[in-house]
């Protein structure tokens, strides 16, 4: 039912990506199923490089799969949650696909100046722009404070010295266990035979 | 319900008659030939403007780019082609054809009133004069139906594609069963009553609702393709199945 307006969408994103097309052509007429739960989209590479949401009976060639928690790391740009990514069937296809897709960027700025004229959309995407820093910039300070406050005031969140300086502990106390099970052992094999009870 | 093939009977259906297949083409000439100057206005009224919608989709799907060769089949006023035209570019090749003069020259000449110079040619789709793996892309929007011996034509159209080329093929389909009844009460009660108000011709969009009601499903029509050789075969619902586009690749 959304597929026209999906592939219209993807295929903008596409045209403003140029690079994008030719590394799609060679797996121009296969299909990828991207499942993140509990969404699950199709999507078909086209002759030109583009891309369509795959119709009803496509024969899929690449099955990719993440838990949102991964997509929502992957989004954040942590490289490490890439290792987190099930594929299956067409390797190369499917990790083409999902990297074309990572890089490929939404340039709204163009978008909105064919709907205002260059120097508002330029002004908008600006202030936009600013906007999502301060925002940022605020939260961090404010995820700070908090830090700080619940570190200081009200302990409830250990401070990363006192944390490494209880697995130091730990490991020590570890160490420990062991020295005196290998000790114990060694004193149990060196135990007279007149111990036993039969003897006594 | 499929079409009789050809040399077991001579008979088949137009609309829900039953008729022979000489009256067939030639009822099918009329019904154009009577519709044809006001076949855009009844479309963008019928549809409520998504045919133009389905046609942009059916392009975006096409995975036609610059220098491609085109053949667009009972092509009619030109829509598709002026959207295809555009993409293939001054390197590509597109060639425009129906079986019907009266909407060929329509689609002709708005083609060349917009600076699109496109050939085109009156012709049969079950007899096609264009060589064998020659186009990259073959479409046909809203015409199989139309065509006597739709199996032939879907052959014909296999034959001229270049292996990896492919077929489209934009047709009314089988709606989604809740909707039918309310499908159905358009089709056969207002469909007409549009006709004869906007083209003054109720008898023609009366045969368009029953072919559409002829017309093979989804599934169907997705075998037919497979059957006259192409490799692989995908469709698209749109508009809850009231038309299909079904995407078939030669290998």
């Amino acid at each position: 039912m959304f597929e026209p307006l999906i592939t219209r969408l993807l295929n903008h994103l596409v045209d403003q990506n140029s690079w994008a097309r030719e590394q799609l052509k060679p797996f121009a007429g296969k299909t990828v199923a991207f499942r993140i739960p509990p969404a699950r989209i199709s999507l078909t590479v086209l002759e030109d490089g583009g891309l369509a949401a795959a119709g009803e009976a496509a024969i899929v060639s690449a099955k990719v799969s993440l838990p949102p928690s991964v997509a929502m790391r992957l989004l954040a740009g942590d490289a490490n949650a890439e290792t987190l990514v099930s594929i299956e069937g067409d390797t190369e296809l499917a990790t083409t696909l999902s990297k074309v897709l990572r890089n490929m960027s939404w340039e709204y700025e163009e978008d909105l100046s064919k709907l205002v004229g260059d120097i508002p959309a330029h002004e908008i995407a600006d202030f936009g722009r600013k906007t999502v820093s301060e925002v940022r910039k605020q939260s961090l300070n404010i995820a700070e404070m908090f830090t700080e406050y619940w570190q200081e005031e009200q302990p409830m969140i250990a401070k990363k010295r006192h944390i490494q300086q209880f697995m130091q502990e730990v490991e020590r106390l570890r160490d420990d266990v062991e020295r005196l099970e290998k000790r114990m052992d060694r004193l149990s094999t060196h135990l007279p035979s007149s111990a036993s009870p039969e003897n006594s | 319900m499929k079409d009789k093939t050809m040399g077991e009977d001579n008979t088949t259906h137009f609309g829900f008659q039953s008729v022979s297949e000489t009256e067939k083409t030639r009822k099918v000439r009329e019904v154009f030939h009577s519709v044809a100057r006001r076949y855009d206005l009844m479309n963008d009224v019928m549809s409520a403007g998504m045919h133009r919608l389905w046609k942009r989709f059916t392009i975006e799907v096409s995975g036609v780019k610059p220098g491609d060769r085109v053949l667009d089949i009972a092509g009619g006023t030109g829509d598709l082609s002026r959207l295809f035209s555009r993409r293939i570019g001054a390197d590509g090749q597109l060639v425009l054809t129906d079986i019907n003069a009266a909407m060929l020259e329509i689609g002709r000449d708005r083609l060349l009133d917009e600076g699109l110079p496109t050939p085109a040619v009156q012709c049969d789709a079950e007899k096609l004069p264009f060589p064998e793996n020659h186009f990259d892309c073959v479409c046909v929007a809203f015409g199989l139906r139309n065509m006597t011996h739709k199996e032939q034509a879907l052959k014909e159209m296999q034959r001229v594609l270049k292996p990896g080329g492919r077929l489209l093929v934009l047709e009314f389909s089988q709606v989604w069963k809740p909707l039918a009844p309310l499908y159905d009460a358009y089709s056969f009660k207002l469909l007409p009553l549009m006709g004869k108000l906007l083209a003054r011709d109720a008898e023609s969009y009366q045969y368009l609702a029953e072919s559409i009601r002829m017309h093979p499903d989804q599934e169907t029509l997705r075998q037919m393709m497979l059957d006259a050789g192409l490799a692989k075969v995908d469709f698209y619902n749109l508009a809850a199945g009231v038309v299909a586009l079904h995407k078939g690749w030669k290998a």
